[in-house]
């Protein structure tokens, strides 16, 4: 005889839902960033929260509206709203602000090795070290992402059209040129070995370019628009959503042109809407769009460990602290799982 | 494209001066105790009272899906999906849209970008027309006539400063582009909100329920309008097959010059019946439950667009008739 689970959904709770702990807020997740072993998320009602072991994570303050977009500079959060703010927060929770853009919303913010970014519309605004006046760098339409490469001498922004890629010289001029496929980008990001560039379109796909020889491909089958997609830490491969599965492209060797995905699939055929690679592993952390969350080693599909029940609310963030001991899932509803990965014994 | 969770979104559209932010600011006014988001353009008129207005661009991107005519609003994407993931939840959303602009992008946003189609939903395009200007607009600027072919209601306002053959006129210019528009008289955008808020117009359960305003006779062609409307009749039957073999090539082909299109069909050998409408080649059609009891099962079909008379678009009606 089976006990008729459904009936006791406590019961259907994962140990590490069991161990962690669990707010329901009410308000949407939007994103959410790790600063070490601190993770800052953002909300749709304009307040971040820090969480970090051993310590309360009040709500924060920070727009008016909604929390767009959230990134990180060193130590510090940087934020953008739909306030029109462009803002730093520290991990004590003070608040300075950057800019402000009044009635425009600010979509993305990115920072690297002493550059700051915002964008507002068609415009990035660029603040090198030490300057208090941004640089305005002008787009013809608006900016769908923006992207640092590893060093900070590069700034991927993609738009209508295709990326403009700025390159600052050695005389700290920076330079674009223009990497061209027709149709809408979104999302940005580099490899992390700097050799690729790939994007999420408004089509259900992703584009990606080979820098070196600026040779590009597409990468397309998807079932919805591609929102989560990240490189595991090897650049082996790009895990991304979009699909009842989580698909991971091979990048490694001559690249994914020509090549088959691995696809790991998850009970329930649900949509996949978050994906998080486990730092320092060839592992990954799944969202669905039902709020479950598994871990998966991207070549052995069979070991894959439910590390969150549903909660019926698509999943819209997962961090992993840098040491990669504990994790932060949020979803559509305001639902957060905050709890450690490794067993006690396992330590 | 139904379902209580979408926010309903009101696009109003018009030439500059008709009276667009007057009416945006009567909604706003009037309707206490709701919350409006308002997407307005950045050349907007006046000034608008709202907790919530966002600046928009207009910007009109090509879908990179080869269907030339597929074009959307790239900034209501990025709009509209940040709103929904707001804390407090809103009522509606009003757009706004410039004077010059042609309201198939806005349209097709809601059929094309599948975050947009979940979580709102396109309510009805107002069209703000001015009675004592609209004639001459029509006659110069092809998007006062697309402004009418789309809409849902035109709000025909200001019609205190023209005498009554003037306004029979332009009433009349109006149905020959589009004889589903309701056609509301005001002075001072003076209407009543429910006649032009909550319509579900672009849902299909309204298509049975709107009867189209044809015009009685085919008057004098004393404006050449571009863009006109051509509507199709038949008490025999439809062939499925042949109807959509043809329907499908003419919208692949012609769906540049045909705006909108609605109809409710009778197939051979199916009980239910079965309806649909479209923006250019984009197309929400369903069965919508049995022809009811002791009324005759007829088809019938409307093209509102352009260069319609060159299209055979009776001869190929005609051919999709049972045998």
């Amino acid at each position: 005889m089976k006990a008729d689970l459904n009936k006791f959904p406590e019961l259907n709770k994962t140990k590490f839902e069991n161990r962690g702990k669990e707010l329901r807020l009410g308000i949407p997740v939007i994103n959410s960033v790790v600063i070490g072993n601190s993770i800052a998320v953002g909300f749709g009602d304009g307040t971040i929260r820090i969480f970090k072991a051993g310590q309360s994570s009040e709500p924060i303050k920070a727009h008016n509206g909604i929390v767009l977009c959230i990134s990180k500079d060193g130590d510090d959060i940087i934020t953008g709203g739909d306030d029109g703010r462009f803002l730093r927060i520290s991990l004590n929770g003070e608040i300075s602000e950057i800019a402000n853009f009044g009635s425009r919303w600010v979509d993305h913010v990115t920072a690297n090795n002493g550059s700051l970014v915002c964008t507002s519309g068609n415009n990035v605004y660029l603040w090198m070290a030490g300057r208090k006046e941004p640089r305005i760098l002008e787009h013809e339409s608006t900016i769908g992402g923006v992207a640092f490469d590893s060093k900070g001498r590069r700034l991927a922004v993609s738009r209508y059209g295709g990326v403009t890629l700025w390159k600052k010289d050695y005389s700290n001029k920076w330079k674009s040129s223009n990497l061209l496929w027709k149709g809408s980008h979104n999302k940005v990001i580099f490899s992390p070995d700097d050799r690729y560039l790939v994007t999420s379109m408004q089509e259900n796909q992703l584009h990606f370019w080979r820098l070196k020889d600026k040779t590009d491909s597409t990468m397309s089958g998807y079932g919805a628009k591609v929102k989560s997609f990240a490189f595991v830490h090897d650049t082996k491969y790009l895990v991304t959503s979009g699909s009842n599965d989580a698909v991971c492209w091979p990048f490694d060797g001559i690249g994914p042109e020509g090549r088959q995905p691995i696809c790991l699939p998850f009970v329930g055929n649900k949509l996949v809407t978050f994906v998080e690679p486990f730092p320092n592993e060839n592992a990954i952390f799944t969202g669905l769009s039902d709020g479950s969350v598994f871990l998966s080693e991207i070549e052995k599909s069979s070991n894959t460990i439910m590390i969150r029940s549903f909660t019926e609310f698509e999943v819209t963030t997962i961090s992993v602290t840098e040491d990669g001991s504990s994790i932060l899932i949020g979803d559509m509803a305001g639902n957060i799982l905050w709890t450690s990965i490794w067993d006690e014994e396992n330590k | 494209m139904e379902s209580n969770k979408q926010v309903p979104v009101t696009v109003l559209t018009g030439f500059l001066g008709a009276g667009k932010t007057t009416l945006l600011n009567r909604i706003l006014t009037e309707q206490h105790g709701k919350k409006y988001a308002v997407i307005v353009n950045e050349f907007g008129e006046q000034g608008i009272d709202n907790d919530l207005v966002v600046d928009a661009d207009e910007e009109v991107f090509e879908m990179n899906n080869g269907c030339i005519c597929c074009t959307v609003r790239g900034d209501l994407i990025r709009i509209l999906s940040g709103l929904m993931k707001r804390a407090d939840k809103l009522d509606a959303i009003i757009v706004e849209t410039t004077g010059l602009a042609d309201p198939a992008p806005v349209a097709q946003t809601f059929f094309v970008d599948q975050d947009v189609a979940d979580r709102t939903k396109l309510d009805a395009i107002v069209t703000v027309a001015d009675a004592v200007h609209l004639s001459s607009q029509l006659t110069d600027h092809h998007e006062a006539e697309e402004q009418i072919a789309f809409a849902d209601v035109v709000l025909l306002n200001k019609i205190d400063l023209v005498d009554e053959s003037g306004l029979e006129a332009v009433k009349e210019r109006i149905r020959k582009i589009n004889p589903f528009a309701k056609i509301i008289n005001t002075t001072k955008c003076g209407v009543s909100l429910n006649e032009i808020l909550n319509l579900d117009a672009f849902s299909l359960k309204r298509v049975l329920e709107v009867e189209p305003d044809f015009l009685e006779s085919d008057h004098d062609h004393e404006h050449d309008d571009d863009v006109t409307s051509l509507s199709f009749v038949s008490d025999t039957p439809l062939d499925m097959e042949k109807f959509q073999d043809w329907f499908s090539k003419l919208l692949q082909t012609k769906g540049q010059d045909i705006l909108r299109t609605k109809g409710i069909l009778d197939f051979t050998g199916e009980s239910d019946r079965y309806v649909f409408q479209g923006v250019h080649m984009l197309m929400d059609a369903s069965p919508m439950g049995k022809w009811p009891e002791g009324k005759v099962r007829s088809s019938r079909l409307v093209f509102i667009g352009r260069n319609l008379e060159n299209m055979n678009l009776k001869e190929g009606f005609e051919n999709c008739k049972s045998a």
